[in-house]
């Protein structure tokens, strides 16, 4: 999927960040981003350390809300068309439509099957017959079902680091998000694990609108159609993926790229 | 140009010998400091081992003496004696209940009567004690040799009249007469005298009243009246010959007992007399212990005599079933009160099931023998599965373990039923819900609780409530509660509180580091789901810290069952198996428990007895339980703790 096939067809972005300020306490922390992602397509954040682009990430489904202190202080940002900070906005609901999996593999110690179909439970679905078929829908679309249909019993801890993590996609996927959020998915696995989950991103990009967070500029160029590079804070690039890499308008992003600082 | 010189190094041999300058003793003082630390470890560990051998070395003769002791029971022949004495026991039982059905069916009607009765004497009484004085001169003074002239005496008599007047006006009497009969009642009390021995007329009348009253009650109830003496009247044969024998058991095993002390001096002589190389104190000792010498008691001469009675005894048996059954069968149906009834009602139907107890003790004691001997297993199943703790007995000692048991157990249960939920929803308010602020006041204010010693916390228990449960107890519309109203202050369930509270701090520290060992990786996955707080506590922790919260009920019970103030102030000390047909009821009961019975009777026994070594025997089964309540604790732990792993 390329950029210019993205042009052609306009679905409104799923995501709009506009001129947002965020801080921790005193601290701020993101300076003035602005941000839209397209409509099932891959958007990766990249930058140095400490950049924000986690914090961004988590604006994104409000989990920066559990932080004290923490808030959004100037701008909004807007889920399907709606300021998700709204008074009338059930973050519950919010964060149904926007899942996410994190750096580290986090599956609860339950078994396979009740992991997949926990997001579902707690939103209400009884009917052992949706379940199933939700958790069977989900462990396909997570590449898992052939490895794991046999042993939907058994403990998630007891699957590998890639499964495990695997099984965390198949999780956040099993609400049928709009949006999925992703940590630095990969960072904790090896090659072979990551080239899956890699292979995985992009068939679900087919489906899911998803964000991604990553160190590896090499992964963002695999996989993402846009990205965008932020430093200390701000948004310094945004753009096609290819563009991006091949020709960064920004002095700043060339610098990054070429490995000058990191 | 002078370049810098490197400073020249020393040869690399001495750097690399071990430098002698700092030792102690020829000893690297690292080395001391690791042992010095290593030896402080490992003193609990050689503390724990030495509390273990000294218990089992105290504890472990116990099987052999409490054998010895059994044998001794058995071939005295006083467990021939209790095959009938112990079901005759229960003859007490239904004796008394019928016995207060009667006073209680004579009551209906003579009540009054009595009470009229009893009363006027009561007024006599206490006109006589306000007279005491002159009426005791006016006696001497009758007394006196030559007697006194009579103008002397008539000054005592009018003294005492007046005394007596004053006293009678004084009296405060009660509406059970009638105006007229109080005033009769003055008059008479005022006119009484030391030479007049016969009751005023009016009290003569009022004990004629009831002795008729009495009677009448007596022919009304006449068949219950007649089946209770009938009833009393056919223990009487039996109990004689049971008694005859129970004291030829006894002095038999006095006889044995004391023999053996002798015996046991001599040989102890004996041998010290063959150690010894001095003559003159050989010769003293071996004389000694000649003077120490008894005959034995010959025991089967003995136990014939008691063995031989056992066709007579067979047959009392019978006869004594008999006329028992006999009686309940005339028990008539009706009885003056309500209460009286549902007595005999339990008496007619208790009889029947009295009588065959006895009739198959009857039949056991063909296939008794004085010289089976005990096995081991007895001794151990006497121990463990033994129903009566009796100690100090002039009969015989038992130490059977189970009232003890069911005791502590009880009590611990209700204790973890009552602190469980308290420590643990507390735990998960504080760690999940809770404000730092309130984090602040919470913890500290509950583990502070840990730190009211015991004896204080049972000496609420005593005063405070004890007294509360007591009261709502009596309390109409909770009634319907098992077991109210209570009848003791002091029970399991006062304990069982008690201990609750004790329990809450351990219970409660232990679940919350639990939960807060729950990896926030879990709280965040179920988050970033959309979960509520309620879900994602008792979805996600609760479940995830459940091992550990486990583990400290554990740990918590573990604590219940070695604590010994509050129950030795509050469980009421009674040593008997909690009464369990009264069904949850049974909480209300008082008992004693494992820890209790070691802290009340260990300083009065003398040391070395059976009684001392039977309570070494609970003090290891105490801590075998206490072992293995820990090691459960630190199992589950460990079982359910993936995410630690």
């Amino acid at each position: 999927m390329s950029a210019d096939s993205a042009a052609k067809t306009t679905p409104p972005p799923v995501v709009q960040v506009r001129d947002m300020d965020f801080c921790y306490g005193a601290s701020k922390a993101l300076f003035d981003i602005n941000l839209e992602v397209k409509y099932h397509r891959v958007t990766a954040l990249i930058g140095p350390s400490g950049c924000g682009k986690s914090t961004l990430l988590r604006c994104i489904n409000r989990m920066n809300d559990r932080v004290p202190s923490a808030r959004v202080t100037k701008g909004e940002v807007l889920v399907k068309g709606k300021n998700i900070h709204d008074a009338d906005v059930d973050l519950t609901q919010l964060r149904k439509q926007v899942g996410m999996v994190f750096q580290k593999s986090n599956p609860f110690p339950k078994s396979i099957y009740e992991n997949v179909a926990y997001g579902l439970r707690i939103h209400g679905e009884k009917n052992k017959n949706a379940l199933d078929e939700a958790v069977e829908r989900s462990l396909r679309h997570a590449a898992l079902w052939d490895e794991l249909k046999d042993r939907l019993s058994a403990n998630a801890l007891a699957l590998s680091g890639g499964q495990q993590q695997r099984l965390c996609i198949a999780r956040a996927i099993a609400t049928l998000p709009d949006v999925l959020l992703m940590d630095e998915p990969c960072s904790a696995l090896d090659p072979i694990s990551t080239l899956k989950i890699e292979e995985l991103m992009s068939q679900l990009a087919r489906e899911y609108t998803i964000v991604i967070v990553t160190h590896n500029m090499q992964q963002a160029v695999r996989i993402s159609d846009f990205t965008a590079f932020l430093h200390l804070g701000k948004l310094v690039e945004f753009s096609p993926t290819e563009e991006l890499f091949t020709n960064p308008r920004e002095k700043l992003t060339e610098a990054y790229l070429r490995g000058t600082f990191s | 140009m002078d370049r810098p010189t490197t400073p020249s190094r020393p040869p690399l041999r001495s750097v690399l010998l071990r430098s002698r300058k700092h030792t102690v003793l020829g000893v690297d003082p690292q080395h001391l400091i690791r042992w010095f630390f290593g030896g402080n470890a490992s003193i609990a560990v050689i503390v724990l081992v030495l509390i273990m051998t000294f218990l089992l070395r105290e504890g472990i003769d116990f099987l052999p003496t409490y054998r010895h002791e059994l044998q001794t029971y058995r071939r005295a022949g006083l467990e021939f004696c209790d095959i009938i004495d112990q079901p005759l026991q229960q003859n007490q039982t239904l004796s008394s209940s019928l016995r207060q059905a009667v006073s209680a069916s004579l009551e209906t009607l003579s009540k009054s009567a009595r009470d009229r009765r009893d009363a006027a004497f009561l007024l006599k009484r206490q006109i006589e004690d306000k007279t005491t004085q002159t009426s005791e001169s006016l006696s001497q003074a009758l007394e006196k040799t030559p007697p006194l002239p009579p103008e002397e005496l008539a000054v005592l008599r009018s003294e005492l009249q007046k005394a007596a007047a004053a006293a009678a006006a004084s009296l405060t009497y009660t509406d059970l007469f009638s105006a007229a009969e109080r005033e009769q009642l003055q008059r008479e009390f005022a006119a009484l005298t030391p030479e007049v021995t016969d009751l005023p007329p009016l009290l003569q009348t009022l004990a004629a009243d009831f002795t008729a009253k009495d009677r009448e009650a007596r022919t009304k109830f006449a068949s219950l009246v007649q089946a209770q003496e009938e009833f009393e009247a056919a223990t009487e044969p039996l109990q004689e010959v049971v008694d005859e024998l129970k004291q030829h058991a006894q002095e038999t095993k006095e006889n044995a007992v004391e023999f053996e002390v002798l015996e046991t001096n001599r040989l102890r002589l004996l041998e010290a007399a063959a150690k010894e190389k001095d003559p003159v104190e050989k010769a003293s000792l071996t004389k000694e212990a000649e003077a120490s010498f008894t005959e034995a008691v010959n025991l089967a001469e003995r136990i014939q005599a008691i063995t031989s009675r056992a066709t007579e005894l067979r047959e009392q048996v019978e006869k004594y079933a008999l006329v028992i059954e006999k009686a309940a069968a005339v028990l008539p149906t009706d009885a003056g009160t309500g209460v009286a009834r549902t007595m005999v009602n339990d008496v007619r139907a208790g009889i029947p099931v009295h009588a065959q107890a006895m009739r198959k003790a009857a039949a056991q004691l063909d296939s008794w023998r004085w010289d089976k001997p005990v096995s081991i297993f007895t001794v151990v199943g006497a121990f463990f599965f033994g129903t009566s703790w009796i100690t100090n007995s002039s009969w015989q000692d038992f130490f059977g373990f189970v009232p003890l048991l069911s005791g502590s157990l009880v009590i611990a249960f209700i204790a973890i039923l009552i602190a469980t939920p308290v420590s643990v929803v507390a735990a998960i308010y504080t760690n999940q819900f809770a404000s730092e602020r309130e984090k602040e006041l919470i913890k500290p204010v509950i583990e502070f609780i840990q730190a009211i010693p015991s004896v204080v916390l049972g000496f609420i228990g005593i005063s405070l409530v004890g007294n509360l449960i007591k009261d709502v107890s009596e309390w109409s519309w909770l009634q319907w509660i098992p077991g109210f109203p209570i009848q003791e202050r002091l029970n399991m369930f006062n304990a069982g509180c008690l201990l609750a509270f004790m329990a809450v701090p351990t219970m409660f520290s232990l679940s919350e580091d639990a939960l807060n060992n729950v990896p926030r990786a879990y709280i965040d996955a179920s988050d970033a789901l959309g979960a509520t707080k309620l879900q994602t506590v008792f979805r996600v922790i609760v479940p995830a810290g459940i091992s550990g919260i486990l583990s400290a009920i554990l740990l918590g019970l573990g604590r219940v069952i070695g604590e010994t103030m509050v129950v030795l102030l509050v469980a009421g000390n009674r040593i008997a198996i909690p009464d369990f047909s009264a069904g949850p009821g049974a909480i209300f009961q008082p008992a004693h428990t494992l820890t209790g019975i070691i802290a009340q009777e260990l300083g009065e026994v003398s040391r070395g007895s059976s009684h001392w070594q039977a309570l070494f025997m609970v003090g290891i089964v105490l801590f075998v339980i206490s072992l293995l309540v820990n090691w459960c604790a630190r199992a589950v732990a460990r079982r359910f703790e993936p995410h630690k792993a």
